[in-house]
């Protein structure tokens, strides 16, 4: 069944002030409603002023996508009452936004990018007793009236939930690349994703914030409108709401005809030139950017391909862990793959970035070492990253008093021991079932717990048998 | 107390008086001029010792739309009855600071919708010519306040469409409406962003000077104000206008024109003449599309001015019930009078998409060639010469017979120059049957030097 799928992005940019007023936008640990002002609160006789850094920051994310960066651009007030909007009008930009057509990569398919725009967040709205459809009551919180947003808006070129999540994962790190964004601040990026199979309209899902759950939200919709279809139904025009805990979209409203934000310009707001010094001096100043660097990482560090786009879409925290592991630790490959494959396991089984994490550069290569010195088996390397991303302290910590080296004489008393109490399976074993020697080994393992490395183990049980 | 009237003595003379017995006889003055003229919405009976500066101590009106800050202002609205406001607005900042005594808030049409400042459900200003009639709008309390008092003051007044040349032309005071740009909008409670200018009423072109050179100039907070130098502009008093050049307008002196108030305002333009200056007849063809287009880009941008009023955060609030559509419609409903109501639903509509390139981006088309009709004119003259109402100040219960489409007309001389926002002036012309009439003086862009010029050289001529 064809399907077609676009996302709209809205990033808030981690800009020190709101975009109209100098309100900070740092919110962590104030009190609701305390980084406001009669500007970002809409109080009559106050004017908006453009923070130009916002509109810096705007530029390099419109650079990074291929786009076309408007000469002029203009503000606009988009008109809805809504009790989130301070003055019944959002101002952002409608006719000349910021900049428009570009593309981004994602594992060699192009993925267009319509538009991207300059608009204020609204305020937070704490639903009380509920969710959004259940609540009896709601909270304004306008510390978040007026932070600046991004909205990237995708044409519908997406084939799959996965191309989606794999796109806002590029996304997000070429942000945090460009240093205009803080992934860990609550609902940095929200994506409204719209999906519409043959056959039915288009569906609108508001509102979702884990790059995870777009992923599941649009998965559920495909299964959810195919049955629709299948069974003849109508997929009519709406906007859902995705609920994260069950795992469902739930409609929001009908669409009965297209929503009419009557936009006029914003006649407090002069336009915007952006000039070809000022483009200039933003390119002058573009850091090195998630592809530039997987191709460096593969370069410099012999990793392949697929590891460096791994560690670098992930998270630009955990690529400068890397680097920084790989400043003082030579096994590039080894510190990759350990990354890849189990640190970053258990960073996703606790829900947290590398950042959120105690896990810091210097114990990590300590954890590398007791391997590459013997101290540890990888084995048991294994179990042991979970217990250090758990409580962070330092591997060498953590085994002390577990991890008794074990004398080659130790070890051979041992498989002596196992052999004696395991006969058949030598027997079967010198009969020519060669998997015994396996279950050998792994009895060696259980006596040693886990502490013997299976290679050496089987070196000595082979002689021992053998003799 | 030394009986001083006008602002030049004053200011020259500040330092003689005593200014808590100076102040309480400038408010005991005010409450009777209100009850006799209402021109006031809230009068200002807290005075702190006033700052030294060029005005210290004259007493300052602030039109109600203007934000002082711990001294409500409504616009003129029972929406924002109560409304006590954090901040002043920039021009009200720059009074304080030269010595300006805010000694209250004038009426006005509601938000400014209106021509003779009777939309409104605060008291309606009374003529000081005549009590049956209006004082103009919508900045009726300035003029008001302006021709009643006895006392050295100036009015801030404020203009869209005609609200400063309307009621000083009604009470036969100066008025005048900078350029757009050179006097900060901040803390003005927005009718229409684009068009709107704070400027002043006052009794002399030298008040009007005065006050411009405090209040005009660059302000960060407001981004469609001018980057230029503040500069003294009583230095163009009594300048010669020898060599000017006047351009007079036929269509300003058409139909719907009072043919007495034409026929004075062409003795004025031969005293200017008199005095040095030369004019030659003129036609400006945009004009008649001036109306249309103003109303639509005006009601269009207040129309989303005026969202934000909805009982949540400031003004009128009621009980919370129902969902939020149905609370907000309730106070909308409550606190908004029916012209308000008229252009909310007409901006609306003018916005709406299907319609939008048919009106409001039409209309946005038809101010540039406005615009570019007046930059012509400029090229060849200094200023346009045209009479600043076609009408004399009409009867209370005449204005009630008014249509809505008869009352927009009354702006038809008034519009084009503020939908360009080019300077203008309206001058005391005489009266005609003991009314007044004003003669309109509009000039480039950023050039009131030469409406200052002129101005002050009608002065004392009769």
């Amino acid at each position: 069944m064809k399907m077609m799928m676009g996302i709209e992005v809205h990033c808030q940019l981690s800009s020190k002030s709101k975009l109209f007023c100098s309100c900070s936008t740092d919110t962590k640990d104030k009190n609701p409603n305390e980084n406001t002002c009669p500007i970002c609160l809409g109080f009559p006789g106050s004017k908006p002023k453009v923070n130009k850094a916002v509109i810096d920051y705007g530029i390099m994310v419109a650079k990074a996508l291929n786009c076309k960066v408007a000469e002029k651009m203009y503000f606009s007030r988009k008109s809805y009452f809504y009790p989130d909007m301070s003055k019944n009008f959002q101002i952002t930009q409608y006719e000349i936004p910021l900049a428009v057509n570009g593309f981004l990569e994602i594992d060699g398919e192009k993925i267009r990018i319509k538009r991207i725009h300059i608009e204020e967040d609204p305020a937070k709205l704490v639903h009380k007793g509920g969710d959004i459809t259940t609540a009896s009551y709601v909270l304004i919180d306008y510390n978040r009236a007026g932070m600046p947003l991004l909205e990237i808006v995708t044409e519908p070129d997406f084939t799959t939930p996965k191309q989606v999540r794999l796109f806002l994962e590029k996304l997000s790190s070429i942000l945090e690349h460009l240093g205009v964004y803080e992934a860990e601040r609550e609902a940095s990026l929200r994506v409204d994703a719209n999906i519409s199979l043959e056959g039915g309209e288009r569906i609108e899902i508001k509102n979702i914030t884990g790059f995870a759950d777009v992923e599941k939200a649009l998965n559920y919709e495909i299964v959810r409108q195919r049955g629709l279809l299948r069974m003849n139904m109508k997929v009519e025009r709406e906007t859902r709401h995705f609920d994260a805990d069950r795992r469902v979209t739930k409609s929001l409203r009908k669409k009965e005809y297209e929503e009419d934000y009557g936009y006029i310009f914003d006649p407090d707001l002069a336009e915007v030139e952006i000039s070809k010094e000022w483009l200039n001096r933003i390119a002058a100043k573009m850091p090195e950017l998630p592809d530039q660097r997987v191709q460096r990482f593969v370069k410099q560090y012999g990793i392949d391909e697929y590891q460096a786009k791994v560690i670098v879409y992930t998270d630009k925290n955990l690529a400068d862990f890397f680097e920084k592991c790989c400043e003082r630790y030579k096994n590039a490959e080894k510190a990759a793959k350990w990354i890849i494959t189990y640190l970053l396991k258990s960073l996703n089984w606790h829900s947290i970035s590398i950042k959120q994490s105690k896990v810091n550069v210097d114990s990590f290569i300590e954890f590398l070492e007791l391997m590459d010195s013997n101290t540890i088996t990888e084995r048991y390397a294994k179990e042991l990253i979970k217990e250090y991303v758990d409580t962070g302290i330092s591997p060498k910590e953590l085994i002390k008093g577990k991890v008794k080296s074990l004398s080659e004489k130790d070890l051979k008393d041992i498989i002596l021991k196992v052999l004696e109490e395991n006969q058949k399976a030598v027997q079967e074993y010198l009969q020519g079932k060669e998997k015994s020697i396996e279950f050998l080994i792994g009895q060696v393992l259980v006596k040693t717990k886990k502490q013997a490395d299976p290679k050496i183990i089987r070196k000595i049980l082979l002689s021992c048998i053998e003799k | 107390m030394i009986e001083i009237k006008t602002v030049k003595e004053f200011v020259e003379n500040a330092d003689s008086i005593d200014f808590d017995d100076f102040i309480s006889s400038v408010i005991e003055k005010c409450e009777k001029i209100q009850s006799k003229y209402q021109p006031f919405i809230t009068i200002n009976k807290n005075h702190a010792k006033p700052k030294k500066g060029l005005i210290h101590a004259l007493p300052v009106s602030v039109k109600d739309c203007i934000c002082t800050k711990d001294l409500q202002s409504t616009a003129g609205s029972k929406i924002l009855e109560g409304y006590i406001p954090p901040f002043d607005a920039t021009c009200v900042t720059k009074i304080k600071q030269q010595g300006g005594v805010i000694i209250g808030k004038t009426t006005q049409d509601e938000f400014g919708f209106g021509t003779f400042n009777v939309n409104s459900k605060y008291a309606i200003p009374k003529n000081p010519f005549d009590v049956e009639r209006s004082c103009g709008g919508s900045s009726g309390g300035a003029g008001c306040i302006t021709a009643a008092a006895d006392f050295p003051h100036i009015a801030i007044a404020e203009s869209t469409g005609g609200s400063i040349t309307a009621p000083a032309a009604f009470t036969g005071t100066y008025g005048l409406t900078p350029t757009y740009g050179r006097v900060s909008r901040y803390g003005l409670i927005d009718y229409a962003n684009s068009m709107d200018k704070i400027g002043v009423i006052a009794k002399s072109t030298y008040d009007i000077a005065l006050m411009l050179s405090i209040i005009s100039g660059y302000d960060p907070l407001d981004s469609t104000s001018a980057d230029l130098a503040e500069q003294d502009f009583t230095k163009f008093i009594g300048k010669d206008i020898k060599g000017m050049k006047i351009a007079v307008p036929k269509e300003y002196f058409g139909e719907g024109v009072d043919k007495k108030i034409a026929d004075l305002i062409w003795e004025k333009i031969k005293q200017l003449e008199s005095l040095g200056a030369s004019y030659e007849e003129i036609s400006l063809p945009m004009t008649k599309y001036a109306i249309p287009a103003y109303y639509i880009i005006a009601v269009s941008e207040a129309s989303t001015n005026l969202a934000k009023f909805c009982g949540l955060r400031y003004g009128l609030h009621k009980q919370l019930s129902g969902n939020f559509d149905e609370y907000f419609a309730s106070v909308r409903s409550q606190g908004f009078g029916e012209e308000t109501k008229r252009r909310i639903i007409l901006g609306t509509y003018a916005r709406m998409a299907g319609f939008r390139d048919a009106y409001y981006l039409k209309a946005l088309k038809i101010r540039t060639l406005i615009i570019q009709e007046f930059k012509k004119t400029f090229k060849s003259f200094d200023i346009i010469a045209a009479p600043s109402m076609p009408v004399l100040p009409l009867k209370f219960s005449e204005i009630e017979n008014l249509k809505p489409i008869e009352n927009y007309m009354m702006d038809i001389l008034t519009i084009a120059p503020n939908m360009a926002g080019i300077p203008m002036i309206s001058v005391p012309a005489g009266l005609i049957n003991g009314l007044p009439a004003g003669l309109h003086l509009m000039a480039d862009h950023f050039n009131e030097a030469a409406l200052i010029k002129a101005s002050s050289s009608l002065e004392g001529l009769e």
